[in-house]
């Protein structure tokens, strides 16, 4: 075992030294089965689909020329009402189907549909549902397949804090932690992802002091493996000795205390309730750290690293590799949890393992993703405007003053809004193409920062946000995108935003939900719509599509909400409620309500 | 007896204003807010509705309240745009609006358990610096103070867990009064620094009995700059209302005993008038 894994890094351009303490590093059960599974295209076992986050499938069965054929095969309704993200997991003939808080876990059978096959409904702490800032949404499930020690698994996150693992056969509890704290404002969110013998959890809840970790616990019995934090002493975040060595420019030593004033690094936010990859060749894990804390950047002077950074680590010892912080001292909310593509491309001549990442700023980011160089950075749509570009030399933004929401200035039509161009949508990537198929988010802000005296020398300190659609008139859009030039291949208006991302398929079909309940396909080639069908409610969830006794199938969860959809869930009237977003999505209602279920297509 | 008294003086005064005023039919439009404790609610349960009522009585006009729900807002939409006329407590000289002549000037207080016997005289305390919670409000001048001793991110979450969680950002966050002395009271945290009228009778109704310390008017940023820990106050109304400022000043002089019987009934920190030049210069 060790000998071959050895050979393999020999093999790649991996260098030999760290090829070796990985090998003998390395645990007993690398979980290869999981890798193998999520390329056979019937099964769909991670909400990424695969370790590189592709969302892309080699099934043609359902294809240009007969999508438009497609049909409701059959449905389920979770009973839940809250917002629906993430997507059910498909493994050898079950469909695994999880719900927002009280965060239900159906398993269905798919010889027989009508019936469930067993059910989890955890007890938990309804104190949760306070802390939770934008809906009570979860994003998905994960599963482990058997191994040496440890019967296949599914595992849920709870909102409550509590990462729970469950056999995949029969609904029992196998262990449950704690992760997170509720009491401390922290909730989970997140899917967790499972990679080699751990399963990775992140936190919520930035905004409210929580100082960011990721964790990776042993599938086997929950056991704390590692946990590194993103700000702090280089221990806490867990820095490799060569870390940023490729990209000294980056920074890299003891600046997770030196870019935050005194102490504030302790409460200085930086959770990741995004998306995770990960690349079994360099056992490297990839995830973004989010937004700093607290949210008026008065508050806070300096670069607060390393918040909003996308980061390279090493998946055994959870030490990173390398780290690039995209928006040094965020002033706009542009948490940088987002989606993370892996592709292999050419890049100079020379084929590349690639790393893109669409950030809530408005930037696309490609970075080399072995030593973190940075490949290309560049604005997903013409109308961001905080930025005028990245200097690919420093890796720094160039800002443009006039968007920036100090406390003495009222920044009008900032582009995008705090709600990210780029949100938690998990995209898809076409092999065949080169091409990145992004769900957009089209919403700029205004930002007025206030400050108002009371009585007894109190002042009200705060900021009101105004969230609206963005110059091109709509909220959303739909775009390919290649990510190594940085060209645009096609684009597509939307009048809501595609919130949950996007599904591509070796059909030359890109599948999506919109907010106001549509699923669609288009033509990957030309982004000509091809098909769609009216959902029971909104979708925020992303498509999958699997095969069952030889057909293939579409599924996607319906259920409006999330923070676009907080408006609806919550009954909110005022424009600037729900962080602002109730004003950008106040023509929803007319369009969607809510409800929460799955629903099933074929031709 | 003193009720009585009250009363008298109150009817035969109105009879006066009433021959002598323009408006004395009208009814006094009062800001109040809807449900600040223990300032005012819509119950008329705070001690500011008191404080109304005695300036209706004395004015001979009827007090209608004009109840608002956002303080951060209510003299842009309510007191500005002629919707009411006059707020009841405001800081003396807060340059938004014209200010009376000051009726009382109270302090910022540490309120901490008796049984705990701690010595909290100022924020210079030993107790400050190791309590493991210290319940205060974001924004007054604690705030400042709790960043120049070190204590701000410390306290941090428990500031947030105080109001469930809630940004600020898009909305008003009340700190309930009520809860942060029982913070105290029940043991959650050691200190809480309020301003001494908005704790004074949740001080007083407190089953655990409770310490109340002045906190001295010596404080200074790290640049130097004085951190106020006592203010007056005054009544308020919209800039150009001079005849209702001059009618307030006088209900002020001639009830003067009346007003500070309502607060101490209250239980507020009384502390002596600062001379009215000093005290403007200080709102600057």
């Amino acid at each position: 075992m060790r000998i071959s894994k050895f050979a393999r890094h020999v093999g790649t351009t991996t260098t030999l030294m760290s090829g070796i303490l990985l090998a003998l590093s390395q645990p007993a059960q690398a979980n290869k089965e999981l890798d193998k599974m999520s390329r056979q295209n019937t099964n769909w076992v991670m909400q990424t689909k695969d370790y590189g986050s592709t969302h892309y499938s080699e099934l043609y069965d359902i294809n240009i020329t007969n999508v438009k054929n497609l049909k409701p095969a059959w449905s389920f309704s979770t009973g839940v009402l809250n917002g629906h993200e993430g997507g059910p997991l498909v493994v050898d003939g079950i469909m695994y189907v999880h719900t927002p808080y009280p965060n239900n876990v159906f398993a269905i059978d798919l010889n027989n549909p009508d019936k469930i096959l067993w059910e989890f409904k955890p007890k938990q702490n309804p104190a949760a549902r306070a802390v939770a800032c934008c809906d009570v949404v979860n994003r998905g499930l994960a599963y482990a397949p058997q191994g040496k020690d440890y019967p296949a698994t599914i595992f849920l996150n709870q909102l409550d804090g509590h990462i729970v693992a469950l056999n995949a056969k029969t609904g029992d509890v196998l262990w449950k932690m704690e992760n997170s704290d509720i009491a401390m404002g922290s909730t989970l969110t997140v899917a967790p992802f499972v990679a080699e013998d751990k399963v990775i959890v992140g936190t919520s809840g930035a905004e409210l002091g929580v100082r960011g970790y990721a964790t990776a616990y042993n599938i086997k019995d929950g056991k704390q493996a590692w946990r590194v934090f993103a700000t702090g002493p280089d221990e806490d975040i867990k820095l490799s000795k060569d870390f940023n060595k490729a990209n000294p420019h980056y920074g890299q030593f003891g600046l997770g205390l030196k870019t935050w004033e005194g102490d504030a690094w302790k409460i200085g936010g930086g959770t990741n309730w995004g998306w995770y990859a990960y690349d079994p060749d360099l056992r490297m894990l990839y995830y973004g750290s989010g937004n700093p804390a607290p949210w008026n950047e008065t508050m806070r002077p300096g670069d607060n690293k390393w918040t909003m950074t996308i980061w390279g680590r090493d998946i055994d010892s959870g030490e990173a590799k390398f780290g690039y912080q995209k928006t040094p001292h965020d002033e706009w909310d542009y948490a940088g949890v987002n989606y993370m593509g892996l592709s292999e491309q050419m890049v100079n001549g020379k084929m590349t393992k690639l790393l893109t990442h669409p950030d809530r700023n408005g930037l696309v980011y490609t970075l080399n993703r072995e030593n973190g160089d940075l490949v290309n950075a560049f604005k997903i749509d013409n109308t961001v405007n905080w930025v005028k570009h990245v200097d690919l030399k420093t890796g720094l933004p160039v800002r443009d003053p006039e968007y920036s929401t100090h406390m003495d200035h009222e920044a009008k039509g900032i582009c995008p809004s705090a709600m990210g161009y780029h949100n938690q949508g998990i995209e898809s990537y076409d092999p065949t193409k080169q091409l990145f198929f992004m769900g957009v988010n089209h919403i700029c802000m205004d930002w007025e920062p206030f400050m108002l005296p009371y009585r007894a020398g109190q002042f009200f300190v705060g900021a009101t946000l105004n969230m609206y659609p963005g110059p091109k008139g709509t909220l959303g859009q739909v775009k390919a995108m290649n990510a190594v030039t940085g060209e645009f291949e096609w684009e597509v208006q939307e009048k809501f935003a595609v919130w949950g991302g996007t599904t591509a398929t070796a059909g030359d079909l890109v599948f999506y939900g919109t907010l106001d309940g549509y699923i669609k396909a288009l033509n990957s080639r030309t982004g000509e719509e091809l098909w769609k069908f009216k959902l029971p409610s909104g979708v925020i969830g992303h498509p999958i599509t699997y095969k069952h006794d030889g057909k293939q199938y579409v599924a996607i969860y319906y259920g409006v909400g999330g923070w676009p959809g907080v408006g609806l869930v919550f009954d909110l009237k005022d424009p600037t409620a729900g962080l602002g977003a109730v004003g950008a999505f106040k023509e929803l209602a007319h369009y969607t309500q809510m409800g929460g279920g799955v629903m099933v297509f074929s031709l | 007896m003193r009720f009585k008294a009250t009363i008298l003086t109150a009817l035969s005064l109105a009879m006066g204003l009433a021959v002598s005023g323009t408006y004395a039919q009208e009814p006094l439009k009062v800001c109040a807010a809807e449900d600040e404790m223990p300032y005012s609610n819509k119950k008329g349960e705070g001690f500011e509705n008191k404080l109304a009522q005695l300036v209706g009585e004395e004015l001979g006009r009827k007090v209608e309240y004009v109840t608002w729900t956002d303080p951060r807002f209510y003299l842009r939409d309510y007191l500005d745009k002629g919707l009411c006329d006059v707020s009841i407590g405001m800081d003396t000289g807060d340059p938004r609006v014209l200010t009376t002549r000051p009726y009382y000037r109270s302090g910022y207080v540490f309120i901490t358990r008796q049984n705990d016997n701690l010595d909290l005289q100022n924020w210079d305390s030993e107790v400050l610096r190791k309590a493991e919670r210290i319940a205060y409000v974001p924004g007054s001048p604690a705030e400042v103070m709790m960043r120049a001793i070190g204590r701000y991110n410390d306290m941090f979450n428990y500031e947030q867990e105080l109001v469930g969680y809630k940004s600020r950002r898009n909305q008003y966050v009340k700190y309930d009064n009520a809860k942060l002395v029982s913070e105290v009271a029940a043991g959650r945290a050691e200190v809480a620094v309020l301003w001494g009228p908005a704790s004074a009778r949740y001080v007083k109704e407190s089953a655990a009995p409770l310490k109340v310390t002045v906190i001295p008017d010596n404080n200074a940023r790290a640049d130097g700059e004085k951190v106020g820990f006592h203010y007056s106050t005054s009544m308020g109304v919209r800039k150009g209302d001079e005849a209702l400022l001059a009618q307030l000043n006088q209900v002020i002089e001639k009830r003067q005993q009346d007003i500070r019987q309502i607060l101490e009934a209250e239980g507020i920190p009384l502390l002596p008038e600062q001379e009215p030049a000093l005290a403007m210069k200080k709102q600057d």
